[in-house]
């Protein structure tokens, strides 16, 4: 009887809380979103597939506990339900090819950039003494970003930054794992979690062309019959993690040096005295990872008679870097007559900036799909043209467009300055027919000067936007902003949108918040029930005896059924 | 495992009151009744409390400590002993002694008080993946709420029921049901004045129960002896 009683209090009760109870519950769940230890961003390697073949990270849903070394749990065997945090700093890179090359099961890897890598802190990463440090973490990531690029890997992989907490966190998980005990609330044991819908493909994807027109100035006739020079430069980027491939050299100092020609040009065409007899061409094409496929169809759609005016054109690429060379690559033998008159021009300029150019020849091979530079895709119209680039091989694919080492710390404004400098002299000087002669048309603080201020605000507007393209919508903020900077200093200025190739098929959810929790193991919740347990026992032993009497408590155990008897 | 630790925090909070009631006489004297009312006192004396509260205190953004705002609560807070001594004295009981009254008044009043204030935090928290030892604790403070709820009650049932008292133990009884009633003021004190840490606080709160549960066992001994 009193057994029964003793459950009846919660049951009378209910009825009258039942409605508050209701309300708060659902105040609760909304509440319950928030209420990680911490929450951290996480960007996503990124998951494509290339003729159908998947490459990169399968998955986007993580949810496992913590651990931090692949050697040391490698005794304990099963890593298939935990997430691996690694900082990229000292990470062990043959290792990890190792790891991702035999397909280990795993149930997570979190990747630690140091904070120099993130676009978000500009400026306090530019600590000199650091240089060889950065250059070295440079290397790594550029290799590690090309084993994951290139593998099929069956977990999530996610990049995030180290700060303090996260720091803090890992600290607790290699103190765990060093100690091989089971973690538990009292010695750090963490559960990383990142809430994400299974990866969907990246619907229609576009490429987007923007192309500027300066036209030169005619003296009787039309205009079309002028000849015309292009500069072009590609714009997007591809990197191991999409979201944070800013591309600051590869190729956002093409598309500074691009906006700062059509500026200055623009200045020079702006006034019918100092318009050339030369018709300018200017476009920022997408595609460019991508073997230049948005190059190449902004060059099929070009007017027939346009394209067939071209003198050439001069693609800029990866012009950041800080040494004192600037190579020329080209696609026809160098003793071609336009590519010697091209050559020609850059060097007599460089020798007065104080730069190094140099010639490459790269033969195209037709039967290969792979386009290494921008140019090829006009040798391959029969447009005479050459790439303007830092860089002194051509890259292999999907490499060097702009990944997760690429930012604003390795590119050098003075560098970029310098190759605007002698690309629009170059131009100039072929435009009004100065070849040779030793007329500064852009010199230094004339009113044609090149700005470096100019370079470094689209440089660092560059370097916080990634700019996949597939995953860049048509109106994207990037693209608008772009046109509008073209409309401002050409006369004519288009939007091409085609279909993305088919070839590649991109997969959405490029980053993502991951929550760290600090979690209690089980056998902590079974220990807190026996205590818990033995403390209630205890209590009810203690009431039972100061109340009733020891007797009575005795009683309880021994006769059960006869107990109501005897207290009636 | 969550809805596990869940289980555990709920036990430590709800279990003492279930087993004080199983284990002391007052199942058997089927008190029920009496816990259930002094529970609906204790809501409606709750939403006295929020209105007042509401009326006249101002809401501060800061989390210090305001000692006019924390007399002002302090008042406010003795509404509590004006519900206490409604359900104790006003409500009609079936024939219980007063020795049995007053704990089934002090175990509804601490029970209503337990589900009110940290079930709700109990179902948020415990069931989330995070860990901390909050809800822990937080289940340790409802035992020792039980417990000055309890010592409260007796208290107060020396205070108003009982006519014959020993003269020389009344201020006694006077000061530490003061004590009792000003301990949600005290612990609101150590917190936001001296910032002191929650299970610190926890500790206070369970040493100070078991002492005010052993003074008022003593003079509730004590009275009872005299009066007979």
């Amino acid at each position: 009887m009193a057994k029964l009683q003793k459950s009846q209090p919660a049951a009378l009760v209910d009825p009258v809380y039942s409605s508050v109870i209701t309300l708060l519950i659902i105040v609760m769940a909304c509440v319950e979103i928030c209420d990680a230890v911490t929450v951290v961003d996480v960007y996503r390697l990124v998951q494509y597939d290339l003729g159908g073949v998947p490459f990169g990270s399968r998955l986007a849903a993580l949810n496992h506990h913590a651990g931090s070394s692949l050697l040391s749990s490698s005794e304990v065997a099963d890593l298939s339900r935990t997430v691996l945090i690694l900082p990229v700093r000292e990470l062990n890179l043959t290792l990890i090819r190792e790891y991702i090359g035999q397909r280990k099961p795993l149930g997570g890897l979190l990747l630690l950039l140091p904070p120099v890598f993130s676009s978000q802190n500009l400026d306090s990463g530019g600590g000199a003494g650091h240089d060889s440090d950065k250059g070295f973490m440079k290397e790594v990531l550029t290799e590690l970003e090309r084993v994951l690029i290139h593998a099929n890997i069956p977990y999530p992989v996610y990049f995030g930054f180290e700060d303090e907490y996260v720091n803090a966190v890992l600290a607790d998980v290699k103190k765990n794992d060093a100690t091989g005990q089971l973690a538990t609330a009292t010695t750090g044991g963490y559960k990383l979690l990142v809430a994400a819908a299974e990866p969907k493909k990246v619907t229609s994807p576009t490429v987007t062309n923007i192309q500027g027109w300066l036209p030169g100035l005619r003296a009787d006739g039309d205009s079309n019959q002028l000849p015309t020079i292009a500069v072009v430069a590609s714009y997007d980027t591809f990197g191991a993690a999409p979201a944070l491939s800013v591309g600051s050299d590869s190729n956002g100092s093409g598309i500074v040096a691009l906006l700062e020609i059509v500026r200055l040009f623009s200045a020079l065409y702006s006034s019918p005295k100092t318009r050339g007899r030369y018709n300018m061409l200017f476009a920022l094409t997408s595609g460019g990872p991508y073997n230049y496929n948005g190059t190449q169809k902004w060059l099929r759609s070009l007017d027939q008679r346009l394209r067939e005016s071209i003198d050439f054109a001069v693609c800029l690429n990866s012009l950041g870097s800080s040494s004192n060379e600037l190579w020329i690559h080209v696609s026809k033998p160098p003793e071609n007559a336009y590519i010697k008159q091209i050559f020609e021009g850059f060097s007599s300029v460089s020798g007065e900036l104080g730069l190094k150019v140099g010639l490459k020849h790269k033969k195209i091979n037709i039967s290969n799909p792979r386009v290494a530079w921008e140019h090829e895709q006009f040798s391959r119209l029969r447009v005479t043209a050459a790439t303007v680039s830092a860089l002194a091989v051509a890259p292999d694919f999907l490499e060097s467009a702009g990944g997760l080492s690429d930012n604003r710390h390795f590119v050098d404004e003075v560098s970029i300055s310098q190759s605007v400098k002698l690309v629009a002299e170059s131009l100039a000087r072929h435009i009004y027919g100065q070849d040779g002669k030793n007329t500064d048309i852009f010199a230094d603080n004339s009113s044609l000067s090149v700005n470096p201020y100019y370079i470094r605000s689209w440089l660092e507007f560059l370097s916080t936007t990634p700019r996949v393209g597939p995953f860049l919508p048509k109106s994207d903020p990037l693209i608008m902003a772009l046109k509008k900077e073209l409309e401002d200093h050409t006369v004519e200025v288009n939007i091409q949108q085609e279909a993305f190739d088919g070839l590649l098929t991109f997969y959405d959810s490029t980053s993502a918040r991951l929550h760290i929790y600090q979690v209690a193991s089980v056998t902590f919740d079974l220990l807190l029930l026996l205590v818990l347990g033995s403390y209630l026992i205890t209590l009810f032993s203690f009431l039972v005896i100061t109340t009733r009497g020891l007797d009575d408590l005795i009683s309880l155990f021994r006769r059960p059924t006869s107990r109501k008897v005897k207290t009636a | 495992m969550t809805i596990f630790h869940f289980f555990n925090c709920a036990v430590l909070t709800f279990g003492p009151h279930a087993v004080y009631y199983s284990a002391t006489p007052l199942s058997e004297y089927d008190t029920l009744g009496t816990s259930i009312k002094a529970a609906v006192v204790y809501l409606v004396t709750t939403l006295v409390k929020l209105v007042c509260l509401a009326t006249f205190l101002k809401v501060s953004e800061s989390d210090s400590f305001d000692p006019y705002q924390e007399l002002m609560k302090a008042m406010i807070g003795f509404i509590d002993v004006a519900g206490l001594y409604f359900a104790l004295t006003r409500l009609t009981h079936r024939n219980i002694s007063q020795n049995h009254k007053f704990q089934a008044v002090g175990l509804g009043w601490a029970f209503a008080d337990s589900v009110l204030h940290r079930l709700a935090p109990l179902w948020v928290g415990a069931r989330g993946l995070e860990f901390t030892w909050d809800y822990i604790l937080q289940g340790l403070e409802a035992n020792a709420n039980l417990v000055l709820s309890i010592s409260l009650a007796a208290l107060g049932s020396l205070m108003w029921l009982r006519k014959n008292k020993p003269k020389p133990l009344i201020p006694v009884i006077y000061v530490c049901a003061g004590i009792v009633a000003t301990m949600p003021s005290i612990t609101s004190y150590l917190r936001r004045g001296l910032e002191w840490h929650f299970p610190k606080i926890v500790g206070f709160e369970l040493f100070i129960s078991l002492i005010m549960a052993f003074i008022s066992w003593q003079l509730f001994v004590a009275c009872q002896r005299s009066s007979y």
